[in-house]
């Protein structure tokens, strides 16, 4: 089954329908979209999930677009699965919002273009998919329009945004010029038989392109807009950002990298594998300083991402540097998402997000306080929970592959991390609070328990999902040679 | 004859886009970036490229611009015409420099030597239809859908709320 297509028309019917509603169904169209959306994305995530474990390559209707590939099916799964946690928890988050339809509308939109994404074989429609993903972020970061957080938030989303999807068409222009196509398959043979002095034009493209996606993928010096933005914006889009849009990101690089590298794959390798350390470097020591807890977690997503990045470093030398990047891209995304909707929760309840407000949560929002405290020591990389586990391989992955002060540096960085995730879980803990018990709403708390059961479950047995990312490094490795 | 051609509009484009960022005042801004559109049109048709360069002129200087200037006429604020720039100036002329000059190094020291297509080239209107709609229709349809977001989200954004 062409499972991209079938998703692409499952979401596309209720995206472009549900904004409609209200003229149809008045006050009732609210329930009505909320239960569509919901549906939509778990038939999506079923068909994902039947043919991420069907551990073959299938047949596509546009094979020179979309590669039908598990490797897209993983990723999509991933995001699939985030933005239903989103929108099932802003049933209670963005209540009240006089644009609540819409607001689905576009939470789905950015599904689509993440979808596409993670399965574009094509630069055009990458860009595409891109955009798609991108506009409805935007829109999404400053849907408070009351609040001057939430615009500053989505200004500076917008504009650093606008400007990366031009760095990365350009870049996407110059590869087309060097090679005559977009198709990923015809340039990595045109560059293969390409005369050396053209090699300039392809680091300058590869450069060009890398930075367009490191918005994206929020690594260092494209991180500017995180703190701000994940701050400004309603928490459940940040939960969206950080833990799906980065993820189908990463999808798109792994697929152009993968045809890049084999030009110049030590000077590329050893580029990145600096922005990988000064990233994951500069989020942990900066989230060490923060007030609120949500520039705290967005700096922890800037260093999250220094650790993706060494998957993508080691992907010429080791087979094993894809399959860490694959399942710490899964288990980074359940666990920022299930961090990220908590403190939405504490967000709606306390209506704020500073550090102080976290004293002496577990008395008033155990259930909370126990999801948040799981998720973080998730993040810090706490065995036998899954982020130790995707940590482990990557850090392996860094010493097989010949890059060992990689792999100490982020022994070091996590570390680090510890330290601020533990003072939170202090101040949940240990700390008194005068504040009342606070009646937790039941559907927000069942995705994050089942969030916290994801993690729990894959940390005890870690080889579910490791035998799935490693399944489909062979198949994926064995169509596209690096 | 077509390099001196590519040079005065080349020329024209490059001067017309640096007056569209200098000009103090708006509506200058926004005719001198139609014309500086008007120049890159030119420049589609030098290579060859006529179904492009119709397309420039429809879309960016037929709709973009006359959107830019009407924009201008409905949200004109006295205090937006005065943008005292510091230091990002002189980064943003750096920047500018090190690009062109990387550019032009790399195009120089490479063995591109031919300007002009291939005249066979010259784009069928036929062909571009026929296969955006058989071999790319796919990125026609995510293309629709974005716009369809930017209508949706724009519509959203600019909603009047009473509260």
């Amino acid at each position: 089954m062409d499972t991209p297509l079938v998703v692409l028309i499952v979401l596309t019917s209720v995206a472009v329908t549900s904004p409609l509603y209200e003229m149809v169904f008045g006050k009732k169209s609210l329930k009505y979209v909320q239960y569509l959306t919901t549906l939509s994305l778990l038939v999506s995530l079923i068909l994902l999930i039947s043919s991420t474990l069907s551990l073959t390559p299938q047949e596509s209707t546009v094979p020179h677009l979309l590669r039908n590939d598990t490797l897209g099916s993983f990723f999509s799964l991933m995001v699939i699965l985030v933005t239903l946690f989103v929108s099932i928890t802003s049933f209670d988050y963005m209540k009240g919002n006089s644009n609540e339809r819409i607001y689905y509308s576009l939470l789905l939109f950015t599904a689509i273009g993440m979808t596409m994404l993670s399965f574009a074989v094509d630069l055009l429609v990458m860009f595409v998919a891109w955009e798609l993903m991108s506009l409805p972020t935007f829109i999404l970061a400053g849907y408070n329009k009351q609040d001057k957080l939430s615009n500053e938030a989505a200004v500076k989303f917008f504009i650093l945004g606008a400007l990366s999807s031009g760095i990365l068409l350009y870049g996407i222009s110059i590869m087309f010029g060097i090679t005559g196509s977009t198709n990923l398959d015809v340039i990595s043979q045109s560059l293969t038989s390409l005369s050396p002095d053209m090699l300039p034009f392809v680091i300058f493209s590869t450069i060009s392109i890398l930075a367009g996606l490191g918005l994206k993928l929020s690594i260092v010096p494209f991180h500017m807009w995180i703190p701000d933005t994940y701050e400004g914006s309603p928490t459940t889009v940040s939960a969206l950002l950080s833990a799906a849009t980065k993820k189908a990101g990463f999808a798109a690089a792994i697929r152009i990298f993968v045809v890049i590298f084999p030009l110049f794959y030590f000077d590329l390798s050893l580029a990145l594998s600096i922005v990988a350390l000064v990233t994951m470097t500069l989020g942990n020591l900066a989230a060490l300083t923060q007030k609120s807890i949500t520039r705290m977690l967005a700096y922890s997503s800037i260093a999250q991402a220094g650790y993706l990045l060494i998957g993508i470093v080691v992907l010429p030398y080791t087979d094993l540097g894809l399959t860490g990047l694959l399942y710490h891209s899964f288990n980074h995304a359940i666990l920022q998402a299930s961090a990220f909707l908590a403190v939405a929760l504490v967000r709606l309840k306390t209506s704020s997000s500073s550090l102080d407000s976290y004293n002496g949560l577990s008395k008033i929002m155990p259930i909370t306080s126990f999801c948040l405290a799981l998720s973080l020591l998730g993040l810090a990389g706490i065995p036998p929970l899954n982020g130790f586990w995707s940590k482990l391989i990557l850090f392996a992955a860094a010493v097989d592959g010949g890059y060992t002060w990689l792999a100490l540096a982020g022994l070091v960085n996590s570390a680090i991390s510890v330290a601020y995730y533990l003072l939170v879980i202090k101040r949940m803990y240990m700390d008194e609070t005068s504040i009342k018990a606070i009646k937790e709403p039941f559907m927000f708390i069942s995705i994050l328990v089942f969030a916290s059961a994801i993690i729990i479950v894959t940390g005890l047995l870690p080889n579910v999902i490791y035998d799935i990312a490693e399944d489909i490094t062979i198949s994926f490795l064995a169509n596209n040679p690096v | 004859m077509t390099d001196v051609v590519f040079l005065v509009v080349s020329l024209l484009t490059v001067f017309f886009a640096i007056l569209a960022l200098e000009s103090r005042e708006l509506v200058y801004g926004a005719v001198a970036l139609s014309l500086s559109f008007l120049g890159a049109a030119a420049l589609f048709i030098l290579l060859d490229s006529i179904f492009i360069a119709i397309f420039q002129v429809l879309v960016y200087v037929g709709s973009i611009a006359i959107l830019i200037v009407f924009v201008i006429m409905l949200v004109r604020r006295d205090k937006w015409a005065n943008v005292t720039g510091g230091n990002e100036r002189i980064l943003g002329i750096i920047a500018a420099v090190l690009l062109f000059s990387t550019i032009t190094y790399f195009s120089l020291s490479s063995s591109l030597t031919s300007q002009y297509p291939n005249p066979t080239a010259i784009s069928n209107f036929y062909e571009i239809g026929s296969q955006l709609i058989n071999d790319y229709w796919l990125i026609l349809q995510l293309t629709g859908l974005a716009l369809a977001v930017s209508i949706i989200g724009a519509l959203t954004m600019a909603k009047f709320e009473n509260r």
